[in-house]
């Protein structure tokens, strides 16, 4: 009965986001915890999320220059640059480098810990696992995705405007006032945040999950960590095309 | 790493990160914090939209002054009611105001222009502006350019010469 054992698994991880939810209590030991990963999962995602954003940049512009070029309108490179950054590849991309950096660290550090037996040392003690290990790293993700958006997002504008006004020859004028023009604060901007903040929230629940429930063997740790990069990874995806669907009308 | 080191790191990293946001919001979008609000709407028909859509920008004389927030058919006449939201800064139009749908350049974006008249009274808003022009469809003129007139062959090809590749993106 794969449909029963589907919805069954489904079921259990939403459990389990309800139980994260339910354990977040604002003690002195949460925000502790939160801040060493924000360290980890958030401050040290930051030289991945820059270059590459960097790079997203610059080969964007390169692309939109070489397909408005046949119309002449290469001054609207910018607007192609900002809207596309914000809707669609500022949350995606940041999020699956974030998937690829921390969400297999989250997996695997939990999977170890199962593995280890701390999950049952840490029950036996009567303190809550989920409060002390998952909820600071799910905050964690929810509060850091959208901030490495914000800083992906800036690396590529600063990079396409380099190769846009210095290497192709665009007007710097025209590249920021259009895309200004283009870019609405609300409609993008913060929908482009909104998004991160989800993305966040999601890639950390189901890599938290996989390594909370990981088999307690060294090889139950390896899968976990794979499922958590691919099934977290699959989620943002498909998550980015309901939430475009639903956000953007315009 | 322990204590403040790790407090130094993590703060460093939501100024940075906060930083970004900060010039992000201001250098790249097109800084309109408010909710709605200071807008007033006017009605305009047409007997034709073209490609007009919703959102698109209304200019006087080339500057935005707000944008058309709703585009529907009335039901009895069969002409379309444009509803333009215009921003509050532009209140007193002069009621003999006349509207068009022009379309930037060749293939650009269709808009709705205003030109005001020089009437006292004002409209107020929801108030309907009685002077429009409708779009003009670009592919008829052409037609209209190639299959009339049958004389001064040479002149009339180089007419159509250079519109001609700018309908075919259009038929699809």
């Amino acid at each position: 009965m794969p449909f029963v054992a589907a919805t069954r698994s489904l079921g259990a991880a939403g459990l389990f986001a309800l139980s994260v939810l339910r354990a977040s209590k604002p003690t002195r030991d949460f925000f502790a915890e939160l801040t060493r990963e924000i360290y980890k999962i958030g401050a040290r995602s930051l030289p991945i999320v820059a270059a590459g954003g960097a790079f997203v940049g610059l080969s964007v512009t390169l692309l939109g220059y070489r397909a408005l070029e046949t119309y002449g309108a290469t001054g609207q490179v910018s607007a192609l640059l900002g809207l596309g950054l914000y809707r669609e590849l500022g949350p995606v991309l940041t999020a699956l480098l974030f998937v690829g950096r921390a969400g297999s660290s989250i997996a695997a550090e939990l999977g170890l810990m199962r593995a280890t037996d701390q999950i049952t040392a840490l029950s036996l003690m009567a303190i809550d696992p989920v409060a002390k290990t998952v909820a600071p790293r799910f905050w964690a993700a929810v509060v850091s995705v959208p901030l490495l958006t914000a800083i992906f997002v800036s690396l590529a504008i600063t990079a396409g405007y380099f190769e846009a006004v210095h290497v192709i020859g665009i007007d710097g004028g025209t590249f920021w006032q259009t895309m200004k023009d283009s870019v609405d604060f609300h409609d993008d901007f913060l929908v482009a945040f909104i998004k991160a903040a989800i993305f966040g929230a999601t890639s950390a629940l189901v890599a938290a999950y996989v390594g909370f429930h990981a088999e307690p063997t060294i090889e139950g740790t390896s899968v976990a960590t794979t499922r958590a990069v691919v099934n977290a990874s699959l989620l943002v995806l498909m998550f980015n095309f309901v939430l475009s669907a639903l956000l953007f009308r315009s | 790493m322990r204590g403040p080191r790790l407090e130094f790191a993590v703060g460093a990293f939501l100024l940075l990160a906060l930083a970004s946001l900060l010039v992000l919001a201001l250098a790249s979008t097109n800084n309109k914090w408010g909710f709605g609000g200071q807008t007033y709407p006017l009605k305009a028909r047409f007997s034709s939209v073209g490609q007009l859509r919703t959102s698109a920008p209304v200019k006087i004389g080339g500057v935005v002054v707000g944008q058309v927030s709703d585009i529907s058919l009335d039901p009895v006449k069969y002409d379309s009611i444009v509803t333009l939201s215009i921003d509050d800064r532009y209140k007193d139009l002069p009621a003999d105001t006349s509207a068009g749908v022009f379309t930037a350049g060749l293939l650009g974006e269709s808009f709705v222009g205003l030109s005001p008249g020089g009437d006292v009274e004002t409209l107020k808003p929801g108030d309907e502006i009685a002077l429009t022009q409708s779009a003009v469809d670009l592919m008829q003129l052409v037609g209209k350019y190639m299959f009339s007139g049958g004389g001064e062959k040479p002149a009339a090809a180089s007419t159509t010469s250079t519109p001609s590749d700018a309908p075919t993106e259009q038929i699809k």
